[in-house]
């Protein structure tokens, strides 16, 4: 039996559990969605999200409630929701789980979203590798549309929702909002300027919310248990249970819903089963690739928003990356950088030039031809990446260097001193570009 | 509320409009911001991140080129946070790029090369192995060298959001980005070269000029295009006597800065080997290269002889419309005063005088629209389906107003709608677009003055003039327009009732009906067809005609034509002198004895049998020309004229906007301006005694023969569509005779339709010496629309045999799809088609005398290859 008591996680853990329109509403699926549009207001519901404290799940951590009230009220064209799907974080897999397993909690979650924002169109930005949760999703969605729980006038409300799943093409850029707005607007994924954000001029320059699949999928419960009951799991500012995917040298790597606010000890030692081989901890990745690694002195920081923020990094996308004490540092930073560089849409200049310049350094070095000051520069080039980019990309691109050089700055100068990597002294690798 | 915004930008208060960027105010307050994506012709994009500027209360450098004004803000534009921002973008950005400034064609005017040295640091940082790119090309005339570029995409955007073109699009991600066309394909575009010249760097180049100069040598004029009626500024850039390159100002001239091809990369024509550079007279059938004072002398001496043996009305002058208004007027002047001739013509007789003679007939005045009011229209109804085509600015502009003005296009063509390549097509971009039969314009503009007529005409239409519409139209049932037309009576009455209730709405018409049969009198009813929409005389309507010529308006209004003095001055009937062909007929006839072409090849635009036949029977044949053609081959005299980028003066576009051009480069060889020689021979026929003509005092500049050619407008210049606009109403009311015919069906009979037209790449056959130009394209193709190929079994390429019912000429040309093209059409471009035009029926406007024989039924077949 979990520690903790299951919400996103509950129906998919009960044996047998299919995931059919049929199952789902056995367990009361779609009680929220009815009983919404029987009996709340557009506004009833957005205050009830606000007053849950729920935060988006994708990575920022955005309140979802905040957000959808920045849709204009009194506009008069089309209004959309996008569910971003694109779940291409390295190290994150907990949507691809609620896909697969569960895409009627998602679907009744996104129905909910759409009455109350007055959106009549949706789309589900799914990652293009996720063959299995597209398809998971279209029957889904077709068993729901033929139940009339998507299509006119649901439930007699008068409420039209129509939904449509759009696939990816395999870039990691199109997870960005913006840039999935251009993709499913057909046009190459690279992220727009804002202002204007999607709120104002979104999908096809209307107003748009865009939330994550978890982030959908908490709303039916905070529907039917209300906003105090969502409110009082987790601590602080941070409410409600998130699905933390652990991966790296545990014993077991996996998806885990637990209240947010537990610490990264039990995490790590407890849920996930502690150390594979039971070898020392070197560092952490606490909230998916772009999140600033971490040490064990902040094993007993708990995994809420503020917390992991304050300790200099970020919660992120709920990808937790354990790594034991034979890592080599610097060739994990290389191959988070090696996936930035790959990832790099190339649309503006620091994102473009100095992602291929800082993982020839990472190269170099980890090849043993590190030279003096390479770690100065590579500093320097971050600081000249960070912030000044046109989206997040940027930031998360230099969180995984900038954190590894502040944490093990040693490891670094070892390589450069002893023209080798201490962990595989005959590294070779190809070019870079 | 205040459109005004005070803001401080490094501690200077400056006050902009509303909706300023911060890039825009720092340059106004005295700060030029280092930027390369940024350009005031497109929308923010905000990738190159060079204009980053600190701005108070914000906790990140913002972009400033993307960044609007606000009431209070306060921007710091070098402050060391900037500063270093800015160091570090110029080192991403030449961290990759090559160090081949010595032999880049953009060095000296490179923005990278320029903030750089502004910017930069003395060293860089940058110690890794370059990334590098193959060298590629965007077809034949541009060079892309990716390892130049900084991906600041105004190349794609100027594509996307200025030609409307997009051909050209990203590629591949991060350090590999490159900008290309579609999949790698040959780029297939409008090639209006705006991609090379908006490229702050090296990246894009022309092919055409490579390495022919460094920038810093270019001498730079600013003149007009001489190879449509747009009337776009360029400039020539020469290095010594040769012309370069051509450039344009943003924002600068009729155009703003945007050329087409014809104008960007046309210029070599002028340079060309084959130009005539002296005087040349044929004494004893010996061609002699002669002195221009002897060739003066056999000028003079032959129209004088003329004159003596047969009187005045023997000598006939034709002058190209594409020669300047000083000219023209001069050469009118010498035809009618110096020789006492009414026979005088211009190439505006091949198609603009219908238009210029019939708005003049029913408004007093051709100047009725400009490019203002095209994008203040709310609607535009355009019989001009391939305007991207024979006028492609005033085509942008057109586009320009559908996509940043809203404004409606209701498009009348026999086309399809489809786009095909990325070369703009404006049927595809109209909101409704009329597909009509080949030919049948004119039943169209009957459908809709019917459906005008029977729905909301304008109360302010002169009775008697509704009145007689009225009858005319009655009697003709939209089921004998839609015969003729294949258009139903619903789609003429939905665009008619479109047009009639826009708040403002101007007719576009071109060569199609210009040129189309009886083209006068269809410009009288498409007149009569904005009076009873009520849009003529308020901005944002009226009608504008497309002219292909860069002077045809001007040719007119200086009296180049027989049926007007200077200053649209109408002549009587009988005081008329003969059109063109008049003069080949008369000459024919033995009637005219004496004919001084001027840029004209009747050979070429005329039934050649014809004028080869009337030719023959002159005493004296004067060719004032830039090459040699067909007819100075026959020529008695032939004197070498300078081409618009040898000499000063003054075009007119078909908006009636007179714009200077000027002398660029010496003219070549002996050649020499033709207002100059012009005024040599006024002066000369005045006297007989033998003076060198250098000793004639004639014309001291263009300048002075404009001011005569103004004072010889009684009227005053230029005549605009004022208060007098009524009174001219009123009196075509009065006399107008509005005839309308039931229109003839249209039959197929399994006979392809044989369009003849421009080509986007072509103008005339200037163009045709242009290398750019020939390298787009060099020869005559005949369009087909596959599914007519795929029935005969015809591939691209494949030689067809195109024969005329009546006619036993064949001739034998390859086949191009276009899938624009309506099915049992054909369309052949008219600068190498030659042929073509001997095969086709050839009739004359019943008013105007206009040739037309652009169109006829033709027979097409494989041409089969015996085994």
């Amino acid at each position: 039996m979990p520690k903790y008591e299951l919400v996103l996680l509950k129906n998919m853990a009960q044996p047998g559990y299919t995931g059919s329109l049929e199952a789902y509403r056995q367990a009361g699926g779609y009680a929220a969605l009815e009983k919404v549009l029987k009996e709340r207001t557009p506004a009833d519901i957005i205050e009830e999200v606000k007053k849950s404290g729920l935060r988006g799940r994708g990575g920022a951590g955005f309140p979802t409630g905040l957000k959808w009230s920045f849709i204009p009220k009194d506009h008069k064209g089309l209004k959309y929701l996008c569910c971003n799907a694109d779940e291409s974080e390295p190290g994150t897999y907990k949507d691809r789980q609620l896909i697969e397993r569960d895409p009627h909690q998602m679907l009744e979650g996104l129905a909910i979203c759409c009455y109350a924002i007055g959106a009549e169109r949706a789309y589900i930005y799914i990652r293009g590798e996720f063959d299995l949760g597209a398809e998971v999703l279209e029957n889904a969605i077709q068993e729901a549309y033929r139940a009339n729980l998507f299509g006119k006038d649901l439930f007699g409300s008068g409420v039209n929702v129509d939904v449509s799943v759009h696939r990816g093409a395999g870039a990691y850029i199109c997870g960005e909002e913006t840039a999935l707005l251009e993709s499913i607007e057909g046009k190459r994924g690279k992220p727009r300027i804002k202002p204007p954000f999607p709120a104002i001029h979104g999908l096809y320059q209307e107003p748009t919310v865009i939330n994550n699949v978890e982030t959908l999928a908490n709303l039916p419960h905070i529907i039917n248990r209300g906003a105090e009951w969502f409110a009082s799991i987790g601590i602080g500012k941070s409410t409600g249970t998130r699905v933390f995917s652990v991966s790296g040298h545990v014993k077991r790597p996996g998806n885990y819903e637990v209240p947010m606010g537990v610490t990264l000890r039990e995490m790590i030692y407890d849920i996930a089963g502690g150390m594979r081989g039971d070898k020392p901890l070197k560092a952490f990745i606490p909230g998916g690739a772009s999140a600033p690694m971490m040490k064990p002195e902040h094993l007993d920081i708990p995994l809420d928003f503020e917390s992991i923020k304050e300790a200099g990094s970020m919660l992120g996308s709920g990808g937790i990356t354990v790594m034991e004490e034979e890592t080599c540092i610097v060739w994990a930073a290389m191959n988070l950088m090696e996936f930035f560089h790959h990832e790099s849409c190339g649309q503006c200049t620091p994102c473009r030039e100095g992602s291929g310049w800082v993982l020839q350094i990472l190269h170099r070095i980890e090849q043993g031809h590190g030279r003096e000051g390479d770690i100065e520069q590579l500093e320097n080039l971050c600081r000249r990446i960070e912030g000044k980019t046109v989206c997040a990309f940027g930031e998360a691109e230099v969180g995984p260097i900038l954190s590894s050089i502040k944490h093990f700055r040693a490891e670094y100068e070892q390589h450069i001193r002893e023209k080798c990597c201490p962990f595989h002294p005959n590294a070779t690798l190809s070019m870079v570009h | 509320m205040s459109s005004r915004i005070t803001l401080k930008i490094n501690d200077q208060e400056v006050t902009v409009e509303k909706g300023t960027r911060v890039i825009e105010a720092a340059k106004l307050a005295g700060a030029e911001i280092a930027h390369f994506c940024y350009h005031p012709k497109l929308k923010p994009d905000a990738n190159c991140r060079m204009c980053l500027v600190e701005i108070e209360k914000m906790p990140k450098l913002q972009t400033s080129c993307s960044t609007e004004v606000s009431e209070g803000m306060v921007v710091q534009t070098a402050s060391e946070k900037v500063l270093d921002a800015q160091k570090g973008v110029m080192a991403f950005l030449l961290g990759n790029h090559p160090l081949d400034c010595p032999e880049c064609d953009q060095g000296g005017e490179c923005q990278l090369q320029d903030f750089a040295h502004q910017y930069g640091a003395m060293t860089s940082p940058f110690g890794e192995t370059k990334r590098t790119f193959e060298k590629t090309y965007f077809g034949p005339l541009i060079e892309k060298e990716m390892n130049r570029c900084v991906s600041c995409l105004r190349c794609v955007r100027y594509c996307d959001e200025v030609i409307g073109s997009n051909a050209l699009g990203s590629m591949n991600r991060g350090s590999m980005h490159e900008v290309g066309a579609f999949a790698q394909q040959e780029l297939d575009c409008e090639f209006c070269g705006g991609c090379i010249q908006i490229c702050p760097v090296g990246a894009l180049t022309s092919r055409v000029s490579m390495f022919d100069y460094r920038t810093w040598q270019l001498k730079k004029t600013e003149t007009v295009c001489n190879y449509c009626g747009d009337g776009c500024t360029l400039t020539l850039e020469t290095v010594d006597e040769d012309i370069k390159r051509v450039s344009s100002e943003t924002g600068v001239g009729r155009n703003g800065g945007d050329l087409c091809a014809r104008g960007f990369f046309g210029y070599g024509a002028v340079n060309h080997e084959s130009r005539l550079t002296r005087p040349r007279i044929r004494l004893n059938n010996n061609d002699l290269e002669v002195t221009w004072e002897w060739a003066y002398q056999t000028v003079t001496d032959g129209l004088k002889a003329a004159i003596q043996t047969h009187g005045p009305k023997a000598v006939g002058g034709i002058i190209s419309a594409q020669c300047t208004n000083e000219e023209i007027y001069l050469f009118q002047k010498l035809m009618r005063e110096s020789v006492g001739t009414p026979h005088i013509d211009s190439g505006a007789r091949f198609g603009y005088i219908n238009a210029i003679a019939a708005l003049t007939d029913v408004f007093g005045t051709a100047r009725l629209s400009r490019y203002e009011d095209i994008s203040e229209a709310d609607c535009l109804l355009v019989f001009a389906g391939d305007m991207t085509e024979t006028n492609p600015i005033t085509a942008l502009k057109v586009k320009d107003a559908i996509r940043n003005h809203k404004t409606k296009l209701f498009t009348v063509a026999p086309y399809h709608r489809k786009r095909e390549t990325y070369i703009s097509h404006l049927p595809h971009l109209a909101t409704q677009h009329t597909e009509i039969s080949m030919g049948s314009e004119n039943a169209a503009i009957l459908g809709f003055t019917k459906a005008i007529l029977e729905g909301t005409p304008s109360p302010h239409t002169p009775s008697d003039l509704f009145e007689k519409i009225k009858f005319a139209v009655n009697g003709i049932s939209f089921d004998q327009i839609e015969s003729a037309t294949g258009v139903s009576e619903q789609a003429f009455k939905d665009i008619g009732a479109g047009f009639a209730n826009a708040e403002r709405g101007l007719i576009i018409v071109g060569r199609s009906i210009l040129r189309g049969i009886e083209g006068y009198q269809s410009m009288l009813r498409l007149a009569e067809l904005s009076i009873l929409s009520g849009q003529v005389g308020r901005p944002g309507t009226g009608i504008l005609a497309l002219a292909k010529e860069s002077n045809a308006f001007g040719a007119v209004e200086m009296g180049g034509t027989p049926e007007f003095l200077p200053g649209f001055q109408s002549l009587k009937k009988e005081e008329r002198g003969y059109t063109a062909l008049e003069m080949i007929d008369a000459a024919a006839r033995g009637e005219i004895k004496a004919l001084y072409l001027v840029g004209e090849n009747p050979l070429r635009s005329l039934p050649q049998k014809r004028v080869a036949e009337a030719l023959k029977q002159l005493d004296f044949l004067i060719c004032q020309d830039l090459y040699p053609t067909e007819t100075t081959a026959l020529a008695h005299v032939v004197l070498p004229g300078a081409s618009y980028a040898e000499k000063s003066g003054r075009f007119t576009n078909h908006e009636g906007e007179t714009q200077k051009i000027r002398e660029a480069i010496d003219p070549l060889g002996n050649a020499k301006p033709d207002w100059q020689i012009f005024s040599t021979l006024i002066n000369k026929m005045k006297t007989t005694e033998k003076v060198p003509y250098q000793k004639l005092l004639g014309y001291a500049s263009v300048d002075a023969v404009w001011k005569e050619a103004v004072m010889a407008m009684p009227q005053g210049w230029p005549v605009l569509l004022g208060s007098k606009m009524q009174e001219s109403l009123a009196a075509y009311a009065a006399r107008a005779n509005v005839t309308w015919l039931a229109p003839e069906p249209f039959v197929k009979n399994g006979a392809f339709d044989l369009q003849v037209g421009q080509s986007l790449f072509h103008s005339g056959k200037m163009s045709t010496y242009a290398t750019g130009l020939t390298t787009l394209q060099d020869k005559m193709m005949v369009l087909m629309h596959p599914e007519d190929a795929e029935r005969l079994e015809i591939e691209e390429e494949e030689l067809v045999q195109i024969s005329v019912e009546g006619s036993d000429a064949v001739i034998e040309l390859p086949v191009k799809y276009s899938k624009k093209l309506s099915e049992g059409t054909l369309f052949i471009s008219e600068h190498f088609a030659l042929e073509i035009k001997k095969m086709l029926p050839f009739t004359t406007d019943s008013t105007t005398g206009v040739p037309y024989g652009d169109r006829g039924r033709v027979s097409l077949a494989k041409v089969r290859v015996s085994t």
